[in-house]
């Protein structure tokens, strides 16, 4: 290994002080180190933890088997596109990722040998693994990993939501990857600079999107070309039904991989069906067990896994959006005699069944590395009136919008609950899944829900800072943009803190939305299945998988 | 005959002319087509995104032009997107020099599904034979039971067989499947009962009595009351026909004048009935094969329907309507048949 | 507090009932009283499947109606997240707040009554079913009398489109009508511009051919319906109410329109067929001799003699409508999320079936018993009109 000659990144030793003092926990110290480009052994090394402590960590399964997971099998398209993580769980057997979001928080080398991060965070230097073919027989070297960067950098390209994650290599005039931005060093060292400090770019690549396609072949179909560093190759893909991934024989793979067929079975929305499913023994693993059914699953006999993540769902008013001629959201203290009428506790209990931890309206969760606390809410129905009377808003119908499914739209009901208890007017409207994201950021008054983010800035940057396509709320505040630009600046996450306390309460006092709760991510399997455990992204690796 | 028939069959395709503009027309609506490329494109796409995408596959142009090039009568669009030529009549790879100018049904081009990812005729192909077994073994078990109960009941008017059985029809014509269905997956898991599965979807690989009799008779329950009441009708009313009464009287056993002389005149009315059944039993089939997760027409249908996908619904709307008028031109034929009274001019 | 054993859940919910139990009573002691003066629904009482029937009917019926007295809790507002799924006959723990202490049949996904939920049901299923079919009714009355008293190429026309939306999957309609991008692009408002159209010409029409002889009391009379019906017609189909009284939201809207639309071609059938047949009776002959005009004729003397057959057509129509609301809120089409109607709630309790039986089977009773009953009644009018 390079590694142990390498100088190890300034802040990962002070990171490591932190930890050992107590400031920090386990998993944000590995989020945030690893981040920076110091692989997880040096990591655990720092603050003297052995890695095999680790969690959810290598148990090697015995070879070969046939494994079929519950997952919904989408159509798929460019990888840039994807919207769905199942899409990324098939093809992840196919086109494997530069590097891989860990259960511990921590990022792992997959297609990189290791990375790192200049002092600022303006430049990275990737060092790509060598040895690794795709299954075509060319070998993967940097001008594959760099043709991926700019592919990634399109802003063009209809739905790349890369775009927006490697930004800072985006030249804003053209839409592009900028001159420069990208740079080939050898045949195995990509080095790429930045405009801005941006410690996001990290968790950016390791996402789902990101599969890194073969230079001849981006901008195509996976399902169509086949062509990957992975282990796999797919053997029959039919949409809404079913998927199946074979071992490629005649693929010489760099790493080790244990079972000879994957399937993939789509047994729809419906968590009730799914139970039936197993009921029925038609699969051996599900995507995710959500609400009541976790405890189903349970008493099936299934093993349960569970991960604690900054999955969440807001129920936002927009500030901008018209209602009969009027902005009735535009007027502070209606969002806040809003925030005031609703005990998230409430939605906990009621929208998934208390599985997970209460939120304070604020989208930025105790697991994000720079999560500042703040005093707790109190839930304050006299105030609330008072506030909605003042505003004189009382006679007001608020319409509430959600999805039409299990926990989003229980959830919307229980917020919808507690402010009839208040004394307003509320009426709820559900729309079908595919219809409802036709106006999902313009809807007066709905709820949405969020994934996880590795860091508390990537969301706020996302969804709540002036302009942004994916800003729900319509919120607007210059000093919570000039703040926030701050803060993603900051690589020290204690540094970074003290802004975010800021940027929370903020959050908290305009009333932006309302977030009840972080959710925890289930996940059930049968006995003697290995390394199946939930990942906080949904994750599935097809190759780590196996039967002990 | 030839002559009705040919009319008939006249009307059936000016039927299906106007039905498919309709699907057509609900499915391109500028909200639907952006349903359409949200489902396609992404789900989080912006206002421009959209139009860019609609433009770029060809959802553009005159709703009327597009429903020419769907039938084969109008050119199918082309269009250079960033280098690319794109094309309604252009596979994978193909250039505008070597596609065909026209692609449409005329030309026995279906199209190709935007959600399912796959030609529609293919998908139609697949998901019509798995609906079929269904349909199959709804009929094996619903007629013969239906006819039986109708006939038993219908065989002495006012008895307390009939009675009960008449009662019987009705709760089953009062409990539609989605509430059958629910109740029996309910029993299975209970009451544990580890011979039937909750769940079909393993019957699309492969057909076992514990994972198809749910379905099967959740579905043949509900159709079966009403077959079973129009027999009796029938039935009732051919006891009391005059050559019944005079057989009688000649003392011909009460087992033989069901037997050789009622049950043939009797049946006439239930094939009719039997025949249009078939349109409902669409419905039937869409909650069925939702509920238990079989993926066959019903359920190609809904996914159509819920991600828009134009040329798998207008597809899916042909068979469904061809199976309503077929079965139509069927009773109609089958009651001459069977019915020496009545002759088609 | 201790949760009620099945005896006292039972025995509480016969009691919460009362007001039904007594209207029954009244209803059907009156009934039998006089039951020779009553006509044809008096003849019902001849026959125990018809009194079984419009038991069941009435049940539902009273029960919409003295909804608010049976009610133990608010069905949607009266949210208690401790009583989330739990057992029917479980205490509830802040009694002192509701004027009642127990879920007689437990609470739902959002910690709702079950019991309240399906007993206010009763009143979101029997306020569209029966009006619903009433409009196809009419709007099939309308278009099938004359397609079969003149014949020719308007019954051609009519017929032709009467059979293209018969040949309709209904499920596919549905699919593609109850969207909120049709809502939101104004069809389901031409649409009801249309229909809700008929039952104004259809009174119009009614009232015009028997009083055109009598000027003052025509001019009356039709203008009371002109006046009345255009003003719920405004209400309801262009939200365009000028007293802002009478308004349907969109998603209510096209419910409401889809199933008139899918319903009337059949009655438009059954009812063309009639007159056909009717038409060739001593009495119409005679009504022509005597020179009555054709709308006369056809409302005044085909109509009430087709009226057996109608009758009962519309109660199965009125069954089979609720099963076809209750389908739509199994695909969760159109439906209002919180609305207590059984269709949405058998729906929203299949998912939990397996483990909270009590969500989904009361509403699925309510609504298999409310369709049983009709289906019954429908047997005992065409029993007892057979015997004319």
């Amino acid at each position: 290994m390079t590694l142990k000659t390498q100088k190890v990144h300034s802040a990962a030793e002070m990171f490591a002080k932190e930890h050992l003092e107590g400031k920090m926990d386990r998993r944000e110290f590995m989020t945030r180190v690893s981040a920076l480009g110091v692989a997880t052994a040096t990591a655990y090394s720092l603050i003297g933890a052995n890695p095999a402590e680790a969690a959810g960590h290598s148990v090697k399964p015995s070879m070969g088997g046939t494994l079929r997971i519950q997952q919904e099998v989408r159509a798929l398209k460019d990888p840039r596109a994807f919207d769905w993580s199942q899409m990324a769980n098939i093809t992840r057997g196919i086109c494997e990722y530069l590097i891989e979001y860990q259960r511990d928080g921590s990022f792992k080398g997959i297609l990189l040998e290791s990375w790192e991060a200049n002092e600022d965070a303006t430049q990275y230097t990737l060092n790509v693994r060598q040895g690794v073919k795709f299954n075509n027989g060319d070998d993967l070297t940097a001008e594959h990993v760099a043709a991926n960067f700019v592919a990634w950098a399109d802003k063009n390209v209809e739905g790349n939501s890369m775009a927006s994650r490697v930004a800072a290599l985006v030249d804003e005039e053209t839409g592009m990857a900028r001159e420069g931005a990208i740079e080939v060093v050898d045949d195995y060292t990509v080095r790429l600079n930045l405009t801005a400090p941006d410690i996001t770019i990290v968790p950016g690549i390791a996402d789902y999107p990101s599969a890194v396609q073969h230079k001849d072949m981006i901008g195509q179909d996976i399902a169509e070309h086949g062509i990957g560093t992975g282990a796999y190759k797919i053997e029959s893909y039919d949409v809404g039904v079913k998927a199946v991934l074979v071992k490629n024989e005649d693929h010489d793979y760099w790493g080790e991989t244990y079972l000879d067929r994957v399937e993939f079975i789509d047994l729809g929305t419906d968590p009730a069906a799914w139970v039936a499913g197993a009921e029925a023994d038609e699969f051996d693993m599900v995507y995710e067990s959500v609400g009541d059914f976790v405890s189903i699953f349970d008493s099936i006999g299934w093993n349960k896994s569970e991960v604690v993540t900054a999955a969440t769902v807001v129920i936002r008013p927009n500030q901008k959006a018209e209602v009969d001629g009027m902005m009735p959201y535009a007027d502070k203290r209606v969002r806040q005699a809003i925030m005031l009428a609703v005990d998230n506790n409430v939605p906990l209990e009621l929208g998934i069944a208390g599985q997970g931890i209460v939120a304070e309206n604020h989208h930025v969760a105790p697991v994000h590395p720079e999560y500042a606390e703040l005093p707790p809410l109190q839930r304050d129905v006299e105030k609330a009136r008072a506030l909605m009377e003042e505003a004189g808003m009382m006679d007001f119908e608020h319409e509430i919008i959600s999805i039409d499914d299990d926990y989003r739209r229980n959830t919307t009901d229980a917020v919808a609950a507690q402010l009839r208890d208040a004394g307003f007017k509320v009426k709820r409207t559900v729309i079908p899944g595919a219809t409802f994201w036709n106006d999902w950021t313009k809807y007066p008054f709905s709820s949405t829900n969020w994934n996880h983010r590795e860091l508390g800035v990537q969301i706020l940057a996302l969804a709540y800072k002036s302009g942004e396509a994916w800003n729900e709320a319509g919120f607007e505040n210059a000093e919570f943009d000039a703040l926030l630009a701050e803060a993603v600046a900051i690589a020290d996450a204690d540094a970074r803190r003290e802004v975010m306390a800021k940027l929370q309460a903020i959050m908290q006092d305009e009333g932006v939305t309302i977030q009840p709760y972080w959710r925890s991510l289930f996940r059930h399997y049968k006995d003697g299945i290995v390394n199946a455990e939930m990942h906080p992204k949904f994750e599935i690796n097809v190759h780590n998988l196996g039967f002990a | 005959m030839g002559l009705f028939i040919l009319k008939r069959l006249g009307l059936m395709l000016l039927t299906m002319l106007c039905l498919t503009f309709i699907v057509f027309w609900l499915t391109n609506l500028d909200a639907k087509l952006e349903t359409l490329a949200k489902t396609q494109g992404s789900a989080r796409m912006t206002d421009t995104e959209v139009q860019q995408w609609i433009a770029n596959n060809g959802y553009d142009g005159s709703m009327i032009g597009r429903y020419g090039q769907w039938l084969g009568i109008v050119p199918g669009w082309t269009k250079e997107v960033r280098g690319e030529e794109r094309g309604r009549c252009l596979e994978q790879g193909m250039t505008f020099a070597d596609a065909p100018t026209y692609c449409g049904i005329l030309q026995g081009d279906f199209g190709y599904s935007t959600v399912l990812r796959d030609d529609v005729s293919t998908i139609i192909k697949t998901r019509l034979t798995l609906t079929g077994k269904l349909m199959f073994w709804v009929m094996i078990v619903m007629v013969p039971m239906a006819l039986i109960v109708g006939v038993l009941a219908g065989m002495r008017e006012g008895s307390r067989t009939d009675r009960s059985l008449s009662v019987f029809s009705i709760v089953t014509t009062a409990t539609p499947e989605y509430v059958s269905g629910v109740l029996f997956i309910f029993a299975v898991s209970a009451f544990g009962i580890k011979w039937l599965k909750g769940s079909a979807a393993s019957a699309m690989d492969g057909l076992t009595f514990a994972n198809f009799t749910l379905p099967v008779l959740t579905m043949a329950l509900y159709g079966m009351g009403y077959i079973a009441r129009m027999t009796r009708a029938s039935m009732t009313e051919v006891m009391t026909a005059q050559y019944i009464r005079t057989a009688r009287l000649k003392g011909v056993s009460f087992g033989n004048i069901v037997m050789k002389h009622a049950l043939r005149n009797a049946l006439i009315a239930p094939f009719t009935v039997i025949m249009l059944q078939f349109p409902w039993l669409l419905t039937g089939v869409v909650i069925v094969e939702t509920l238990f997760n079989y993926k066959g027409f019903g359920w190609t249908l809904v996914q159509g329907a819920s991600n828009n996908d134009i040329e798998l619904l207008l597809s899916c709307s042909i068979v469904a309507v061809l199976v309503v008028l077929v079965t139509q031109l069927i009773s109609d034929i089958g009651y001459v048949f069977l019915n020496p009274r009545i002759r088609v001019s | 507090m201790e949760p009620l054993s099945t005896a006292q859940i039972i025995w509480s919910m016969f009691i919460q009932f009362m007001p039904v139990w007594v209207a029954l009573i009244i209803t059907f002691a009156v009934s039998i009283t006089f039951k020779r003066k009553l006509g044809l629904y008096g003849k019902l009482f001849d026959s125990p499947v018809g009194m079984v029937g419009l038991f069941l009917v009435l049940f539902w019926v009273f029960t919409a109606f003295l909804a608010d007295m049976i009610a133990t809790f608010h069905p949607i507002e009266d949210v208690i997240s401790s009583m989330r799924r739990k057992a029917p006959g479980t205490a509830i723990p802040n009694p002192d707040d509701f004027g009642y202490s127990y879920f007689l049949l437990g609470g739902d996904i959002l910690g709702r009554d079950v019991f309240s939920r399906m007993v206010m049901g009763s009143r979101e299923v029997l306020k569209i079913a029966p009006a619903a079919t009433l409009f196809a009714f009419m709007a099939g009355i309308i278009l099938g009398l004359p397609a079969g008293y003149f014949a020719g190429k308007l019954d051609t026309i009519l017929s032709f489109i009467a059979n293209l939306v018969l040949s309709f999957p209904v499920i596919l309609l549905f699919f593609l009508l109850v969207t909120p991008e049709i809502v939101n692009s104004g069809i389901p408002r031409y649409m009801a511009g249309l229909l809700f159209l008929f039952p104004i010409i259809f009174l119009v029409i009614l009232l015009n051919s028997r009083y055109y002889t009598q000027p003052p009391l025509r001019n009356m009379l039709v203008g009371t319906v002109v006046v009345l019906g255009g003003w719920v017609y405004l209400g309801l189909a262009w939200d365009a109410d000028p007293l802002g009284m009478i308004t349907m939201q969109g998603n209510q809207l096209i419910v409401f329109i889809s199933v008139v639309f899918v319903n009337s071609p059949t009655v438009f059938r059954i009812v063309r067929g009639m007159v056909l047949d009717i038409q060739t009776r001593d009495y119409v002959a005679a009504a022509q001799t005597r020179g009555e005009g054709p709308w006369y004729i056809m409302l005044w003397e085909i109509l009430p003699n087709a009226r057996g057959p109608l009758l009962v057509d519309f109660c199965l129509r009125i069954g089979y409508t609720t099963i076809l609301l209750g389908t739509l809120g199994f695909f969760g089409l159109g439906v209002s999320p919180e609305s207590s109607d059984w269709g949405s709630t058998i729906n929203a309790g299949k998912g939990q079936i397996s483990f909270a039986a009590h969500i989904a089977v009361p509403p699925a009773i309510a609504l298999m018993t409310l369709v049983l009953g009709l289906n019954l009644l429908a047997d005992g009018l065409r029993e007892e009109s057979l015997k004319d």
